[in-house]
C-alpha cells in the first residue's frame, strides 16, 4: 500500500495536452480564474490537479494564520494579520489541494460560529471553513455539477470577489479568499449553471484517448506507479523539475508581456463575434494569451498565443443551440482574426455585416434533416382558467405554499428540539432557557452555565417548490401535420403557468438517435421559452432514451436541491420506434416508464397522437408511468387549469 | 470597507451610462429608493455598485447612536435617540455601501440575541443585524434573484415600514430600517419576485458592448486596474472627486427644483398611459426628474428630464404578460408627452418646442 503522501507525477500523464496546458497556464498566472475539465469517468482528471499542488513552487505564508496569508502582501491580509503587521513571520509552504466535498453544508463551506467555544468560554469566536483553507491554494470541486445550488452560489460569490463575507448565527466576519478553482464534471450526468460556468477562466473537454499504444503506455506507467511509487517519481524527478523551473521562469517573465493594440482589438473582435455575453471572455483571453506567451518565453502576445487561448476561453462561454455540442466553432474565429487584421489594413472600409440569415432546414451531425417550427400561440381559451382565483388557491395548496422541514441549515428557523446528536446547528436561546432553572446548582466562570444535557437544536423549514421537467418528442412524426407548433404553444401554456407558479422548468428533449437535456432544471422560464422556441424537429422517436434521460435529470435534482416536488410532463405521440439495448423499442419506454412510477413521480402524458386510426400507444405507457394521461386537444380546452393540478398529489 | 478588495473606480466604468446614472441619482436623491440592475454576466454590475461607496456624500448622524439615526427627523428616531436630552450630539458621517451576502442567516439580517452577553452576563440583550446596519445607508444584495425565499420576506417587510421588528429568541426590538436597496441580478438565474420588484425605485437593463473599440478600452482598463491597483484609482481621484463634487451640489440644489404643473400632468398622463399599477411610479418619476433636473444644475424640471426619467422609472412596473419583453415603448410615452403638451392652450412657442423635440428623437 502506498503512502498518503504519494502524488503520480504531473510530467508522467500521457497525453491529454490541453489539460496539462490549462492547469500550467493557471499556476503561472492564478488571475486566469481557474479550469473546468470536462470529460468522461477515468481520465486523469483529479490526478491532475493533485499533482499540479505538487509542482508549485513554494511560497511564503504568515506563520499560524488560519488563511495562509502572503506576508509581501500588505493588502490582501487578513484581519489579525493587518492588526500585527509588519511583525510576521514568513514560512514557506506548499500549495495544497483543498477538496469541496459535494456533501459539504453550507456553514462548513463559509466557516461559522465555533459553538464548542461559545458555550465554554462565553466568546464569539469564528470558526473558518473550507474557503478560508483554500485562500492562496487550490479549491478543487469533483463532479461540480452536482453541487446543492445554494453552496454554489456561495462559492460564485467567494470567487468573484476573493472576499468572503459571513453574516451567520451569530458571527460576522470578512476573511481573504482567493484560490483557483479547478473543478472537474462528467456532462453526462447534467449540465453546470451558466452562471457557475462563466466564473471558470478556462474549460477543457477531454476523453478518453484511442490509440491502442497510447493506452498501453497509460496502463504501464499506472502499473509502476502503484507496484512501486517511490522509484517511480524519482524516476519522474527530473522532469518534475525541469517543468517547475520553466513555470517559475514564466512566472517572473509574465509580467513583461505585452499585448500589442492590434491584438487587443482582435480579441475583442472574437468575442463580438462568438456573442458571448458580457465582457468578462475578453479579459481571460488577453490574460491567458499573455500567460502563453510567457510560458513559451515570448514577452509579446503573438496570434497564435490568442488562437491557443481563445480555445481555451470560448468554449463554455457559447451559447448553445439545441443538439448541437456547445463547441466553438473554430472556423468562426479565423473569420474574427481575418476580420481584425483586415480592419488594420483597411481602416476606412466600411465593416462588413457578416449576419449570415440561418436556412430554416439544416443538417446534424446524425445526417438526419431538422425542421425548425414556429411556436403555436398560447391557447386563447386556456388563458381565462389560468387567472381565475380557484388557479392561485390550487397552486398555494399544491406548490410554492408547501413548506417541509428541513435538515439543512439554510432554512427558518421555527422551533427547537433536544437533538439526537450535538451538532453545530445550537438553538441559543432555547438552550439557555433550558438552562436557567439549574444556574443555582451549577458553579463556572459564566453567568450561564450550559452543560450538554441543556442542548437545544433549531428545527428549520423551507418553502417547497415544483421541478417540472418537460420532455419533448421531437421526432419526425411529431413534424407531420405542424403537430409541433400546437405542442409548442401547450409547452407555451404551461410555462406560463410554471412562471406564475415560481417553479423551476426543465426541457428533455428526444429525437433521431438520443435524448439531450436541453435545459437542465433551473427557475428562469423565460430561457426555457427561448430554448423551447429553437426545437429542431426530424429523426426517429428514440422514446427510452428521453424518459431514462428525464429520470436521471430527475434524481439528480432531487440530490442537489432537496426542497423540491419533482413533476414529469411527456409530450409525445408514444411511438418508440429506437430501443435503448436489444429489446423492443415500446417495452423498453414502458420498462423505464415503471421506473419512474417507482421512484414516485408524479408525471402527466400529453398524448399528441392525431387522426383515425389511433395506436393509444402514449395511452399504454401513461398507465406504466402510473401518469395522468390527456389528449393535446383536450388541453386547447378549458381543462389546462386542472391539469397541472392533476398530476398534484 | 475590505482593504483585501480594492474598490474599481465608479468613473473607470466603460460605457454602461444608464446604470451609472441611476446610481449616482440615488446617492443625490436617496428618497429615489434604489436601483435594480439587470444583466448578463460579466458587465460591471457588481463592480458599479460596490464602487458607488466611494461616490456616497456625508451626512448628519446622531453622534454615538448604532443606526445613524437622523436629527432632523423625531419621528424616526431609535429608542436610545428618544431617551436622549435635546439638542442631539451631532456629526457628520459618509453612507455607506452595507453588503448582504446570499449565505446571511436570517438571525444576522434581523438581528438577534447577543450570545456573548447572555452567557457572560446572564442578560437579555439585542444584537442589531445587516437591516440596523443599513438604516440610511444603500443595502447592497449581489445576485439578489438568488436570496433564500425567507430572507427576501424580512427584507421586504423592513422596506415596506422603514422599520424592522423583531420578535425572536427571546427578544423583542423595534428600530427604524429605511434603507436604500440595490441590487444586481442575471436574469438567466431565474426571476425576481414581483414584490420586491416593485421596491426598487429605479431599474436598468445592461448588456455587454458590442463595439470593438471600446471593448479594448474596457479590457486596457481591467488590465491595468489588476496590475497596478493603487496606482490605477490613483489616477482617476481627480475624476472621482469631480463627481463627488458634482453630486454634492445637486444634493443642495435639489430642495429647490421646482416641477411645473405642466410638468407633473405629463408624468401622469405617461403613467396612465403606460398602464402602470398604482401610483408609485408618478412620484419616482417625479422625484427622479427633479434629481436629473439638480444633477444637471437647473432648477426647473423640463421635458427632457421626464423622458429620461421615464426609462429608469417605468420599465420594471409595465404591467406584464409573461414571456412579452417588459419593455417600455418609447413610441408610445413620446406620444403622452405631445398629448400633454398639445393641452397647453395652442400657444405657437409650445408648438414649437414640441417640433424641435419630436425632430430631436
Amino acid at each position: 500500500m502506498h503512502h498518503f503522501d504519494d502524488i503520480y507525477p504531473f510530467s508522467a500523464i500521457v497525453g491529454q495536452e490541453q489539460m496539462k496546458k490549462a492547469l500550467l497556464l493557471n499556476a503561472i498566472n492564478p488571475r486566469i480564474g481557474g479550469v473546468l475539465i470536462k470529460g468522461e469517468k477515468g481520465t486523469a482528471k483529479s490526478t491532475a490537479a493533485r499533482a499540479l499542488a505538487r509542482l508549485l513552487p513554494e511560497h511564503p505564508v504568515v506563520e499560524g494564520c488560519a488563511f495562509g496569508c502572503d506576508p509581501g502582501d500588505y493588502r490582501g491580509l487578513c484581519q489579525d494579520c493587518e492588526k500585527k503587521y509588519p511583525d510576521l513571520v514568513a514560512i514557506p509552504r506548499k500549495m495544497k489541494v483543498i477538496e469541496l466535498p459535494i456533501s459539504a453544508t453550507e456553514d462548513k463551506v463559509v466557516g461559522s460560529l465555533d459553538i464548542e467555544h461559545a458555550l465554554k468560554h462565553g466568546e464569539r469566536k469564528f470558526e473558518p471553513g473550507v474557503l478560508a483553507k483554500a485562500n492562496h491554494n487550490i479549491l478543487y470541486v469533483d463532479e461540480v455539477n452536482l453541487l446543492n445550488d445554494h453552496i454554489v452560489d456561495v462559492l460564485l460569490d467567494a470567487a468573484a470577489m476573493g472576499v468572503n463575507i459571513i453574516e451567520r448565527e451569530g458571527v460576522s466576519y470578512v476573511h481573504p479568499a482567493a484560490f483557483i478553482l479547478i473543478g472537474t464534471m462528467n456532462p453526462e450526468e447534467g449540465e453546470l449553471r451558466p452562471q457557475l460556468l462563466d466564473r471558470f477562466g478556462l474549460c477543457v473537454d477531454i476523453e478518453g484517448i484511442h490509440d491502442a499504444d497510447t493506452r498501453v503506455e497509460v496502463v504501464r506507467r499506472r502499473k509502476a506507479y502503484d507496484d512501486a511509487p517511490d522509484p517511480f517519481i524519482t524516476s519522474w524527478q527530473r522532469e518534475e523539475e525541469d517543468l517547475r523551473e520553466r513555470i517559475l521562469t514564466a512566472k517572473e517573465l509574465l509580467p513583461q508581456v505585452t499585448a500589442s493594440e492590434d491584438m487587443l482589438t482582435m480579441i475583442a473582435q472574437i468575442c463580438i463575434d462568438m456573442a458571448v455575453d458580457g465582457h468578462r471572455a475578453d479579459l481571460v483571453m488577453l490574460k491567458t494569451s499573455a500567460t502563453i506567451a510567457a510560458f513559451k518565453g515570448r514577452t509579446e502576445v503573438t496570434e497564435e498565443d490568442v488562437r491557443e487561448a481563445a480555445e481555451l476561453v470560448l468554449s463554455h462561454r457559447m451559447h448553445r443551440q439545441p443538439f448541437s455540442d456547445q463547441q466553438m466553432d473554430k472556423e468562426k474565429v479565423e473569420q474574427s482574426i481575418e476580420k481584425s487584421q483586415q480592419e488594420k489594413k483597411q481602416p476606412e472600409q466600411q465593416q462588413q455585416n457578416p449576419e449570415n440569415q440561418k436556412p430554416k432546414e439544416n443538417t446534424t451531425p446524425d445526417g438526419s434533416t431538422t425542421t425548425q417550427f414556429a411556436e403555436g400561440q398560447p391557447f386563447k381559451v386556456s388563458q381565462k382558467p389560468l387567472a381565475t382565483p380557484r388557479r392561485i388557491d390550487s397552486f398555494k395548496r399544491d406548490g410554492s405554499g408547501r413548506r417541509s422541514v428541513t435538515e439543512s441549515r439554510d432554512g427558518k428557523y421555527v422551533r427547537s428540539r433536544i437533538p439526537k446528536t450535538i451538532g453545530p446547528d445550537i438553538a441559543l436561546d432555547a438552550t439557555i432557557r433550558a438552562a436557567a432553572p439549574h444556574q443555582k446548582d451549577r458553579k463556572g466562570p459564566l453567568a450561564v452555565k450550559i452543560e450538554s444535557s441543556d442542548l437545544r437544536e433549531k428545527v428549520r423549514e423551507r418553502k417547497m417548490g415544483n421541478t417540472i421537467l418537460f420532455v419533448v418528442d421531437a421526432s419526425g412524426s411529431m413534424g407531420a401535420q405542424q403537430r409541433m407548433t400546437a405542442v409548442k404553444g401547450a409547452i407555451l401554456s404551461l410555462l406560463i403557468d410554471a412562471y406564475q407558479k415560481r417553479d423551476r422548468v426543465g426541457l428533455v428533449v428526444f429525437r433521431g438517435k438520443t435524448a439531450e437535456v436541453l435545459l437542465p432544471p433551473t427557475s428562469s422560464v423565460e430561457l426555457a421559452r427561448k430554448y423551447m422556441q429553437q426545437l429542431p424537429v426530424g429523426g426517429k422517436t428514440p422514446l427510452a432514451h428521453g424518459l431514462s434521460k428525464a429520470f436521471e435529470v430527475l434524481q439528480r435534482e432531487k440530490m442537489i436541491n432537496r426542497h423540491t416536488i419533482p413533476r414529469l410532463i411527456l409530450i409525445s405521440d408514444g411511438k418508440a420506434n429506437v430501443s435503448l439495448g436489444s429489446g423492443s423499442p415500446l417495452d423498453d419506454a414502458n420498462e423505464v416508464a415503471a421506473r419512474i412510477k417507482d421512484a414516485g413521480i408524479s408525471s402527466l402524458v400529453i398524448d399528441s397522437e392525431k387522426g383515425y386510426i389511433a395506436f393509444g400507444l402514449a395511452q399504454t405507457l401513461s398507465q406504466e408511468m402510473g401518469a395522468k394521461y390527456l389528449k393535446l386537444e383536450d388541453l386547447q380546452a378549458d381543462q389546462i387549469a386542472d391539469v397541472v393540478k392533476g398530476i398534484g398529489m | 470597507m475590505h482593504h483585501f478588495n480594492d474598490i474599481y473606480p465608479f468613473t473607470a466604468i466603460v460605457g454602461q451610462e444608464q446604470m451609472k446614472k441611476a446610481l449616482i441619482l440615488n446617492a443625490i436623491n436617496p428618497r429615489i429608493g434604489g436601483v435594480l440592475i439587470k444583466g448578463e454576466k460579466g458587465t460591471a454590475k457588481s463592480t458599479a455598485a460596490r464602487a458607488l461607496a466611494h461616490l456616497l456624500p456625508d451626512r448628519q448622524v446622531v453622534d454615538g447612536c448604532i443606526f445613524g439615526c437622523d436629527p432632523v427627523d423625531a419621528k424616526g428616531l431609535c429608542f436610545d435617540c428618544q431617551k436622549l436630552a435635546l439638542p442631539l450630539p451631532v456629526k457628520n458621517s459618509r453612507m455607506r455601501v452595507v453588503e448582504l451576502p446570499i449565505s446571511a442567516t436570517e438571525d444576522k439580517v434581523v438581528g438577534s440575541l447577543d450570545i456573548e452577553h447572555a452567557l457572560k452576563k446572564g442578560e437579555k440583550r439585542f444584537e442589531p443585524g445587516i437591516l440596523a446596519q443599513a438604516h440610511r445607508n444603500i443595502l447592497y444584495v449581489d445576485e439578489v434573484n438568488l436570496l433564500n425565499d425567507h430572507i427576501v420576506d424580512v427584507l421586504l417587510d423592513a422596506a415596506a415600514m422603514g422599520m424592522n421588528f423583531i420578535e425572536r429568541e427571546g427578544v423583542s426590538y423595534v428600530h427604524p430600517a429605511a434603507f436604500i436597496l440595490i441590487g444586481t441580478m442575471n436574469p438567466e438565474e431565474g426571476e425576481l419576485r414581483p414584490q420586491l420588484l416593485d421596491r426598487f425605485g429605479l431599474c436598468v437593463d445592461i448588456e455587454g458592448i458590442h463595439d470593438a473599440g471600446t471593448r479594448v478600452d474596457v479590457i486596457r482598463r481591467r488590465q491595468k486596474y489588476e496590475d497596478t491597483p493603487e496606482e490605477f484609482i490613483r489616477s482617476y481621484e481627480p475624476q472621482e472627486q469631480e463627481l463627488r463634487e458634482r453630486i454634492v451640489r445637486a444634493q443642495k440644489l435639489l430642495p429647490d427644483v421646482a416641477v411645473s404643473d405642466d410638468m407633473l400632468k405629463m408624468i401622469a398622463q405617461i403613467c396612465i398611459d403606460m398602464a402602470v399599477d398604482g401610483h408609485r411610479a408618478d412620484i419616482t418619476m417625479m422625484k427622479t426628474a427633479a434629481t436629473i433636473a439638480a444633477y444637471n444644475g437647473r432648477n426647473a424640471v423640463i421635458d427632457e428630464d421626464i423622458r429620461e426619467a421615464a426609462a429608469l422609472v417605468l420599465s420594471h412596473r409595465m404591467r406584464r404578460r409573461p414571456f412579452s419583453e417588459q419593455k417600455m415603448d418609447t413610441g408610445k410615452m413620446e406620444q403622452s408627452i405631445l398629448r400633454t403638451q398639445g393641452q397647453k392652450a395652442g400657444v405657437a412657442a409650445a408648438q414649437q418646442h414640441t417640433h424641435t423635440h419630436t425632430h430631436q428623437h
